[in-house]
């Protein structure tokens, strides 16, 4: 049976309300041009309400969700353990003048589940957080250059932006040296150039840059970064703000073998609820505890109580594994149905964090549209980034989706008699 | 926030966008081509760690040439400073060959770059007439379209834009109207109006007034696209550098 096909006049309305007030309707990532919604009448502008693995939205329409809200829900959306936590701790207090128990609850917790975490930090946002860690391997080290590896993303402070960026300048970005992902000969090149001057390597698990194909690290990169980092006392700082708790629940470097320095969480460690953290080894507690650095609603208690809820249920259910796996079996689904109609889709990056690309079309094109009818048929993928699997996900939510994506194969197969 | 541009860059933006708009005001203006008549003759422009070009006009038309060897009338400049000075007009040029051709660069040369500024910053008066309008837009589409890859060479901050650009051609398009495409060849863009049968990427504006708009700041592109006015498709990494690139356009040609 042929799958509804979606239309929006709904959600129209609501962008139009909004782009009269709000600076381009929706910005940033869930906004139409970052979102690379393509083409923009594939692709619902407002949701209404969500649960476990659906949104639905403004018109009415439900939507297995892919991207989880790029990544928070981890467990399913409003799920009842963490909800009753969040509701508990509401009831007794929340943004306070004094901070409530739970973060130290929250910070033991951590502790004890991130293995290089001898400490907890807490602020809202990832980029909260990225740029802490920044701020302290500076302030341990006394030094300014900072490397990144080029695809990455760790934030919208201007040091996580580029020259050309809108808003930048020159002197935001002098310190920042950028080497290719996996080029282990650039890692030893930079540091034998900039001599006591690199105070921190920070890096995604591994590269999950938009438009190409993630890329896991080679073997032997992580360590041979480890062992340069130690050698040249620079800091080594994970940002494991998208992958967190989807490749191990100790921590992305746990799961390639490594030990940060300091590790970034935010995205899933509390589904939702909205808390960052830095954690990081014993020798940083110091620089740390020096900065100046806190917000008006970092120690609000109800993401922590949330945050709690949400670790603790992931321990149980051994939820990295859960969704490596239903990522895998989804992706094994999605490559046969692509190559029945004889197209070869490309699914790299890990299975819970998986990215499609299908390969027959350079130009990304003919994948925009693939991508744009699983959309109107109710299957929310997207384009340009890696994508999330959560936990409430379902058998009968991936038979969905396969015969969801086939439909829409056939469909763009039959408009493409080229490729 | 002040930016100081660079001579080299602007001077290859006046020489290619500029002076290369002649090109399209010749092919959409009819008084561009009464001026010219059935004038024969080639103008080279050589700068001195700049750009070196020839304007050729034949049969009421301008075509541009890289390099200023063959021409009839050479007009050299010791620096990117000097010929950007002929440009905006604090410059007097003097040519070390085709003197005898001197009348034509003060006549109809003279008049048709005045030409080719009211269709660069025309009056609100001017843009209410609906054919100058289009054609005024036409040059500016080409003039803009030409800037973005003399920025993404020759700009530093251009050229981190273009570090980050996939090898392709990109598309430029205003619907129904004009249509040029850059392509990315080593992280250097090239500029053409042939647009290749396939392309990797695209950015489309609706229609005339739509890429009116974007040109003059009266819409923003990002904001463009979440309208419908602005379409993007293909490697969207293309399109995110190249309106990075476009947005210091405008500081060039202030």
């Amino acid at each position: 049976m042929a799958h509804e096909i979606y239309t929006y006049p709904k959600s129209r309305e609501l962008f139009t309300r909004a782009a009269r007030f709000i600076p381009s309707g929706v910005y940033g990532h869930l906004g139409p041009a970052e979102g690379c919604f393509i083409p923009i009448e594939a692709y619902p502008l407002f949701g209404e309400r969500a649960s476990g693995s659906y949104f639905w939205d403004a018109d009415g329409h439900r939507f297995i969700d892919y991207m989880c809200a790029y990544g928070p829900n981890i467990l399913g959306y409003n799920d009842p353990d963490v909800d009753e936590a969040a509701r508990k701790q509401r009831e007794k207090g929340d943004c306070m003048t004094s901070p409530s128990s739970v973060m130290i609850d929250f910070a033991e917790l951590l502790v004890d589940t991130v293995a290089s975490a001898d400490w907890a930090f807490f602020a809202k946002n990832g980029n909260d957080v990225t740029t802490l860690a920044v701020m302290a391997a500076r302030a341990y080290t006394h030094r300014k250059k900072i490397v990144f590896f080029k695809g990455y993303y760790h934030g919208i402070s201007a040091w996580t932006q580029k020259i050309d960026y809108a808003g930048i300048i020159e002197e935001d970005v002098v310190n920042n040296i950028y080497i290719d992902w996996n080029d282990a000969e650039a890692v030893e090149r930079v540091f034998a150039e900039n001599k006591n001057e690199i105070a921190a390597v920070i890096a995604q698990p591994y590269m999950h840059g938009n438009f190409k194909d993630n890329e896991l690290p080679a073997d032997g990169f992580w360590a041979k970064l480890r062992k340069l980092c130690t050698e040249n006392s620079t800091v080594l700082v994970v940002d494991d703000v998208r992958a967190g708790f989807r490749l191990d629940i100790a921590g992305s470097d746990h799961y390639f073998g490594f030990e940060a320095d300091m590790i970034c969480f935010c995205k899933a460690i509390a589904n939702g609820y909205n808390v960052s953290a830095l954690c990081g080894k014993e020798f940083m507690k110091n620089t740390i505890s020096s900065m100046s650095y806190t917000g008006s609603y970092w120690l609000s208690a109800v993401p922590f109580a949330a945050g709690i809820a949400c670790i603790e249920k992931m321990k149980k259910l051994g939820c990295p594994e859960i969704l490596i796996a239903k990522g895998t079996k989804l992706k094994k689904e999605l490559i046969k149905a692509a190559a029945d109609v004889g197209w070869d889709l490309h699914v790299s990056g890990i299975p819970s964090l998986f990215y499609l690309r299908l390969a027959d079309d350079p130009s990304l094109m003919v994948h925009q549209e693939w991508i744009a009818e699983c959309v109107r048929r109710g299957v929310f993928f997207t384009s340009h980034h890696n994508h999330f699997v959560n936990a409430s996900l379902t058998d009968e939510d991936i038979a969905e989706t396969v015969s969801v994506a086939k439909e829409a194969l056939e469909v763009v197969k039959l408009r493409h008699p080229e490729l | 926030m002040s930016e100081n541009i660079d001579q080299k860059t602007l001077a290859y933006i006046n020489m290619y966008g500029v002076l290369g708009s002649l090109s399209t005001l010749c092919d959409t203006v009819p008084e561009a081509r009464k001026i010219l008549g059935q004038t024969g003759i080639s103008v080279g422009f050589a700068v001195k760690d700049g750009p070196r070009a020839t304007l050729t006009f034949i049969g009421g038309r301008c075509i541009v040439k890289e390099g200023a060897e063959d021409c009839t009338i050479r007009i050299p400049f010791s620096s990117p400073e000097k010929f950007n000075g002929m440009v905006n007009g604090t410059v007097t040029p003097i040519p070390t060959k085709g003197f005898v051709h001197l009348p034509f660069l003060l006549g109809k040369f003279t008049k048709l770059t005045n030409l080719l500024e009211t269709y660069l910053r025309p009056s609100a008066e001017q843009l209410e007439d609906e054919e100058f309008f289009k054609n005024s837009t036409a040059v500016m589409f080409r003039l803009i379209a030409c800037s973005v890859a003399q920025i993404a060479n020759h700009d530093k901050i251009g050229q981190f834009s273009a570090s980050n650009i996939v090898d392709g051609p990109i598309l430029l398009e205003i619907k129904d109207f004009a249509k040029a495409a850059l392509i990315a060849k080593d992280h250097r863009l090239t500029y053409t109006a042939k647009v290749p049968k396939t392309v990797m990427s695209y950015m489309q504006f609706a229609d005339v007034k739509t890429a009116r708009d974007l040109f003059d700041g009266k819409i923003n592109s990002v904001a463009a696209v979440g309208d419908g006015l602005v379409r993007i498709g293909g490697m969207i990494s293309q399109i995110d550098n190249v309106n990075r690139i476009l947005s210091r356009v405008e500081l060039y040609l202030k």
